[in-house]
């Protein structure tokens, strides 16, 4: 017997048509529309009411498609797989220049997809398959669950029993990578697309020539070329994700780039850094670079190129694009995105494909925040004060706000340098060691020769030598598998932590012009205070953003036909107060834990310097 | 600087930020509620205050401050 919906049914074939299939232990197959053929069905497998489950000798479900992501022009074609990563998708997409790397990672690639491949299609154990159409060149990974999809062609679901991926009602899917605990369901249209693990694609999304990894949900909207990096997000009908690399971005109702301006073709390309936001209706006209983090609402006729300016809030008046630089680093929504993202990290299988640094405060935005500082410093000092706004990068900026910028960056850069070091130094104290003991551990044992240039390679933060260093050992023949490839990406997220310090020691160099091995009380004790005024205004600032979601214009609607009291009352049941609202005690926490840490660091550093 | 002189340069810049005129600026005017100031708009202000009085504010004491006259003590204790 068989379990399936709850209900125990008989193993064994009815009314089916088997064709060169070999069937494990304790398999049903029942009610099948024409043919079982050229399978291999594993143990403990429910086939039912399925037109038709065939496999060409000459299959490769799904691997070895090649899609046209980022650019719908083409140019940047990505090999899909079973094996495929954030990482080497991104490796294949982004580093077309580099002609000899591309010739010898994609025959590395070939030569994996030729050795994964059988030209006999796999059922794969505990597998449920029930009431679909036609499946034709699919190859199904253990406990995954098909249920209801209208049409499969070309493409392999890849599960594991820790985390079953799911293929649901109406989905029509071609040529397709899916990956483990991903769901694609809700009459979904995929078309050459790889969906990555603890992906969900639904309620009616379709896309095509698009890549999914890790976390990513795509549901309503269309995607077309797009190169979507760990959580990348659309939840809304009329949202239109086109030819643009995204990752930790979220997408509002209706949002829509323009990739095409009838002149050669849709050929214009959009790279939206880790952790934007398109608001409702916004419009993008590509060619974009968007600095990390940056908040975009409105229509946008201009292209615009501010990678430097991370944290930008990028907003239209007219048919102007205005930027305001550094707002969102203390912006309660920032917050909040970086602290959800660990926590909504779906997947459950032991192996974790894409890599991932979650940290939104990181070597790299760290040294773009350094760059976007030093850049809003000098147009500050060369912009006439006759001058209201000033053009850069194809965005207006408030004059006014340039030094304002500068200073929320300054403050930025400063709380993570110093709270680094600070980490470090205690550690170093508390294990007993003597002042000129603890401040030469500090000193970084690193092999980088330029510790502040870092690259994020999709959701991976390294720095780029590390790349470059992958680069040449792909060229060299010295990396000369995939599976050496992957350990070697694997390497770099190990090394993430060494790396941040080699670049935090390097920042502190920079700043203080001394090397950390010459830190002193006293400028520990300057490092300290430092770090608490910057970290207690910062804070302060982002419990205020919090605040204002309790304000006079929070309550606009409330209490219809009501007295001022009874609307209070309505608001509160329905938004709670200031007082029960978790963010705000969460944060209110956390300014507690901030000063405890000050006094205790203070009262480590008194015994240094008495 | 005399309070009267704060008085009137809260008011000017303040209308000019708002695009106000300055006669229809109160003093019991709330930056966020009458004035309709979001976050962006006020971290704005204190922009446009710093340079006016050629001050370094902090941010975090800046921002605490709800109306248009509260802002006019506020420089009054930093400028009288």
């Amino acid at each position: 017997m068989i379990e399936v919906e709850g209900i125990s049914k008989p193993c064994g074939l009815f009314h089916a048509h088997i064709h060169d299939c070999e069937i494990g232990d304790d398999v049903r197959i029942a009610s099948i529309g024409t043919v079982v053929s050229n399978y291999v069905i594993e143990s403990h497998v429910f086939v039912e009411n399925v037109s038709a489950l065939v496999a060409d000798t000459t299959a490769s479900f799904g691997n070895g498609v090649e899609l046209e992501p980022v650019n719908e022009g083409g140019g940047r074609g990505v090999t899909i797989f079973n094996d495929l990563t954030a990482q080497t998708a991104y490796l294949q997409a982004m580093l077309k220049h580099d002609d000899d790397f591309s010739e010898k990672m994609g025959a590395l690639i070939d030569a994996h997809v030729a050795s994964q491949t059988s030209g006999t299609g796999r059922i794969s154990s505990g597998v449920t398959i029930l009431h679909c159409g036609e499946i034709r060149n699919v190859n199904v990974g253990p406990s995954a669950i098909l249920h209801r999809a209208a049409r499969l062609e070309n493409g392999t679901v890849n599960s594991c029993p820790e985390h079953p991926t799911e293929v649901g009602p109406g989905v029509h899917a071609e040529s397709f990578v899916i990956s483990e605990g991903a769901t694609v369901d809700g009459a979904a249209i995929i078309d050459n697309v790889f969906v990555g693990q603890g992906a969900r694609i639904g309620k009616q999304f379709s896309a095509e020539n698009s890549l999914f990894f890790a976390n990513s949900e795509g549901f309503h909207g269309e995607a077309v070329a797009v190169f979507g990096g760990p959580y990348t997000v659309t939840h809304h009908k009329s949202t239109l994700l086109i030819a643009g690399l995204f990752s930790f971005y979220n997408a509002g109702s209706g949002s829509n780039q323009s990739n095409h301006m009838y002149k050669l073709g849709p050929v214009h390309q959009g790279v939206l850094e880790r952790g934007c936001k398109t608001g409702s209706f916004s419009y993008l006209l590509h060619e974009t670079h968007l600095g990390a983090f940056s908040v975009v609402l409105g229509k946008h006729l201009v292209n615009i190129n501010i990678p430097h300016l991370p944290f930008s809030y990028i907003y239209a008046e007219g048919n102007d694009t205005k930027m305001i630089p550094a707002m969102n680093i203390f912006s309660i929504g920032t917050v909040r995105d970086g602290e959800k993202w660990p926590q909504r990290d779906r997947r459950k299988c032991r192996h974790l494909r894409d890599l991932i640094i979650f940290e939104v405060f990181s070597p790299y935005t760290v040294e773009k925040m350094c760059s976007g500082r030093d850049a809003l410093q000098a147009l500050s000092a060369e912009t006439s004060k006759e001058k209201t706004f000033i053009n850069h990068g194809g965005v207006q900026i408030k004059r006014l706000m340039l030094r304002k910028g500068a200073k929320f960056y300054s403050m930025a850069i400063r709380r993570y340098l110093n709270l680094k070091v600070w980490e470090r130094l205690s550690s170093a104290l508390q294990s007993g060691g003597n002042w000129t003991d603890a401040v030469a551990s500090l000193v970084p044992a690193t092999d980088l020769d330029s510790p502040a240039l870092w690259t994020d390679i999709a959701g991976l933060l390294t720095p780029r030598q590390r790349m470059r260093s992958l680069l040449d050992a792909v060229k060299a023949g010295t990396i000369s598998s995939y599976q050496d490839a992957l350990a070697e990406l694997q390497r770099m997220h190990d090394q993430y932590g060494s790396d941040e310090w080699a670049y935090v020691c390097h920042l502190f160099s920079r700043e203080h012009g001394r090397s950390v091995s010459e830190l002193t009380c006293e400028l520990a004790g300057m490092l300290l205070e430092e770090w608490h005024e910057m970290a207690t205004s910062l804070h302060a600032m982002i419990l205020e953003d919090a605040k204002k979601e309790f304000g006079a214009q929070s309550r606009i609607g409330y209490g219809l036909d009501l007295t001022e009291d009874e609307a209070a009352a309505d608001f509160e049941s329905v938004r709670g107060t200031i007082e029960t609202n978790s963010v705000i005690n969460k944060l209110n926490a956390e300014r507690e834990a901030l000063e405890g840490q000050y006094v205790e660091w203070k009262t480590l550093l008194e015994k240094y310097t008495k | 600087m005399s309070r009267d002189e704060i008085r009137d340069q809260v008011f000017t810049i303040t209308a000019r930020e708002f695009g106000l005129d300055a006669g229809a600026i109160q003093e019991s005017d709330q930056f966020v509620d009458d004035l309709g100031a979001d976050s962006l708009k006020s971290i704005e202000l204190v922009a446009a205050y710093e340079e006016e009085f050629e001050l370094d504010l902090n941010e975090e004491e800046a921002l605490r401050v709800q109306t248009v006259g509260g802002a006019i003590d506020f420089f009054e204790k930093l400028l009288v």
